[in-house]
């Protein structure tokens, strides 16, 4: 009797150990982020330590994991529709309306969005608010802005005051045949380098400050969900396609055989590159020491004209099918605190996006961070149509059709017309 | 007297053996059905259930996240057809496909004939020209695009130093699409080379020496032997190749993301985008049953226009 009753205690204590010991162990919960140094605001996740005062205080585990970016967004879905997704995505902004459109993301608590609209700067709201209020995800700090970045050495070596890039159409066009240089018939340096090959949307970001900043835009109402009309076939879009038209084909002083600015740039291949600022301030110092460059906004069609650029972010997010959501959302709101964001920038040499912190040092001093300060106001974001993936690709090959002189300029955009507003119409249904 | 060895006498009824018989037949049907189970539910789960729910995907709009399909009816191919974006990568396919099979057949077959005789390192050069054909698409895609990178790539540098100007390859519309063909002619070539050689080796010496004796040189031999009697190799070469062909994607994918311009923008790839980055996954099943009729269709045709020539020997 005895032996049965101890033999009785040993089973109870078998069986319930399993029990207690995973009820006391940490909740695992995945991220998922774009590998690479396709957005400088994912270089963190890197790092082994970012999370550690999170697992300690809420004893979860946080498993951070890369994914390839050219496939990204088809595995998200592909997961998604399996039930297997991550619990927080760092995902491309721009991928936004096609995440809507299979209601996938879940919205940032209106408490909660409300509180972060009314603590960020204004350039954060432009990236954080959907519509009347409506968040579905918190941006990224060291936001995308897209500026121009020029080479000060090779400036200098032509004549150009280095301090001052182009402010209009008519001066970029003249710095840009200035700073060319041909070798034997060839163009081994150009003076500006243009994004012409790869994904469609790539090329319409690249240009999105010609486009917008002639008064044209992409759609109708930015903030239209469904519907609305395409604004392709315009004057605006006209203007801005043909002004590196000319630099290619009357001016020469740009090339298709430099296909990638960024590299261009650093490389010093090219002299002037309008692209992610953020982008150049994390590759240069590694990839080009020696590079002095200047940052400034994109130029206007004429003085006296408004510029325009676009911003751009990736949001931390939280799917539907998530399956450990609360936490999802636990460690978003603990990343994007307002302490954290101070710390976290501070760290990774980024820009903040509380009101409150740009007030404190290093920021309130710092040039490059003063200076997108400067730019911010002018920035605008993507639309947020269901049908933005279409108007994006109808642009993006209308661009490269009349670059690569398979199509008049008219010719093109009324293609890209009729293909964006059947895009959006698709969409809507 | 009873079946059996000669001299034994089964205690079993006279009905007995035919059953026998008949059960042992059954029971050996059974097991060689068995035995290809496995792969028939493979088959079926992997080929013929994915093609059979495309079939009926591309009469719906489908909501995978939302899991709603709604019946559209012929909605989507409706679309398809007034699609410019899907005529010119229909266009583009089929630029690809006229100019990539007869020019790999017709190297493969050069190939051949060469490495039917016989020369010093002969099997070392067989397999230099068969490796790219055992290396992965993908990885092989990714070297070729640095060796077309204008400023860079091996082949502008190899141009300037005789003189001539470098090409700008893949970014420009008009030079992307053979640039790919290019890559896909290297790739293939071992394929197309090995089977020739199979077939050459299969053709009786006896015709080559009846035409000999008859005053046939080499030429009228490969125009009058070798030619027609390797018709069924060169069939199912045209057939294979253009199968392929026609659902070229890897290489396209990697080397262009199908521009510059959708220049060089394929059937497959522009339905990968309809369905994993529109996620118009109806729309791209029409798409996908479209390139099948059209598969199938060029088959057929190309099989029944290739057996006039066939020969027996």
């Amino acid at each position: 009797m005895r032996r049965a009753s101890w033999f009785a205690v040993v089973l109870t204590v078998l069986f319930l150990t399993p029990a207690v010991v995973l009820a006391g162990a940490a909740k695992t919960i995945t991220l998922w982020y774009p590998a690479g140094d396709i957005t400088a605001g994912a270089a963190h996740f890197a790092d082994k330590n970012l999370f550690s005062e999170f697992e300690k205080k809420y004893n979860i585990k946080v498993e951070a994991v890369a994914l390839d970016y050219d496939t990204m967004q088809q595995k998200i879905f592909a997961a998604a529709a399996g039930k297997n997704v991550a619990d927080v995505l760092f995902v491309d902004s721009s991928w936004l309306p096609g995440f809507l459109k299979e209601e996938m993301l879940e919205p940032v608590a209106d408490a909660k969005a409300k509180a972060w609209l009314s603590a960020v700067s204004p350039e954060i709201v432009e990236l954080s608010d959907y519509g009347k209020g409506r968040m579905w995800g918190y941006p990224q700090y060291g936001i995308d802005v897209y500026g121009l970045t020029w080479n000060k050495t090779q400036f200098k070596d032509a004549g150009l005051d280095p301090e001052k890039p182009p402010k209009t159409w008519d001066e970029f066009r003249e710095y840009a045949k200035k700073l060319t240089k041909t070798e034997g018939g060839n163009i081994t340096r150009v003076g500006y380098a243009i994004r012409h090959v790869g994904h469609p949307h790539g090329v319409v970001h690249k240009h999105f400050w010609a486009i917008y900043g002639t008064g044209g835009a992409l759609i109708d109402d930015p903030n239209r969900l469904r519907g609305g009309k395409a604004l392709i076939d315009t004057p605006h879009t006209k203007a801005a396609l043909k002004l590196i038209l000319d630099m290619l084909d009357v001016d020469k002083s740009t090339s298709l055989n430099f296909p990638d600015p960024r590299a261009a740039f650093l490389k010093g291949i090219a002299s002037m590159q309008i692209s992610e600022t953020v982008s150049i301030k994390a590759r240069q110092p590694k990839e080009a020491p020696d590079l002095k460059w200047g940052m400034a906004l994109p130029p206007v069609e004429k003085a006296g004209d408004k510029p325009v650029t676009l911003l751009g972010a990736w949001l931390y997010s939280v799917p539907k099918q998530a399956k450990n959501k609360a936490q999802a959302w636990q460690l978003i709101e603990w990343l994007n605190s307002q302490e954290k964001d101070f710390e976290l920038c501070k760290q990774y040499d980024a820009s903040p996006r509380y009101k409150a912190n740009w007030e404190k040092e290093p920021f309130k001093s710092d040039p490059y961070d003063q200076g997108l300060k400067q730019m911010y106001p002018y920035g605008k974001k993507l639309p947020i149509n269901l049908g933005l993936n279409g108007i994006m690709d109808a642009m993006g090959g209308a661009i490269q059709k009349v670059w690569h002189h398979e199509a008049t300029i008219d010719a093109a955009l009324a293609e890209a017309q009729r293909q964006a507003d059947k895009a959006i119409a698709d969409a809507a249904k | 007297m009873q079946p059996g060895r000669e001299g034994e006498q089964s205690p079993r009824p006279a009905s007995y053996p035919r059953r026998t018989i008949s059960r042992l037949h059954s029971r050996h049907i059974f097991h060689a059905y068995l035995f290809i189970a496995p792969v028939v539910l493979l088959f079926g789960l992997f080929r013929v259930l994915p093609s059979v729910q495309t079939l009926l995907f591309s009469f719906y709009k489908v909501e995978l996240l939302k899991d709603r399909l709604t019946f559209i009816g012929l909605d989507n191919f409706i679309s398809l057809f007034s699609d410019e974006i899907f005529q010119k990568a229909t266009v583009n396919t089929l630029t690809y496909v006229i100019t990539i099979v007869p020019i790999s057949a017709f190297l493969g077959l050069v190939l051949a004939v060469l490495f039917n005789a016989q020369f010093a390192l002969k099997e070392f050069f067989k397999a230099v020209y068969f490796s790219p054909m055992v290396t992965s698409t993908v990885a092989a895609a990714m070297v070729w695009w640095w060796m077309y990178n204008p400023q860079f790539g091996i082949f502008n540098v190899l141009l300037r130093l005789v003189g001539l100007p470098g090409q700008p390859w893949l970014m420009s519309s008009h030079m992307a699409l053979p640039s790919i063909i290019i890559f896909s002619v290297w790739k293939n070539l071992g394929y197309n080379m090995i089977i020739y050689l199979a077939g050459l080796q299969a053709i009786p010496q006896q015709f080559y020496e009846a035409a000999t004796i008859d005053g046939a040189g080499p030429v009228m031999r490969f125009r009058h032997v070798t030619i027609p009697l390797l018709a069924p190799t060169t069939t199912f070469i045209l057939i294979y190749d253009t199968i392929l062909a026609l659902q070229v994607f890897d290489q396209v994918f990697v080397l262009t993301g199908g521009g510059p311009a959708n220049s060089t923008n394929v059937v497959v790839l522009d339905l990968y985008r309809q369905a994993f980055e529109r996620y118009n996954f109806g729309y791209a099943a029409a798409e996908a049953m479209v390139l099948f009729l059209f598969i199938l269709a060029v088959t057929i045709l190309q099989y029944y226009y290739s057996r006039r020539y066939e020969v027996a020997y």
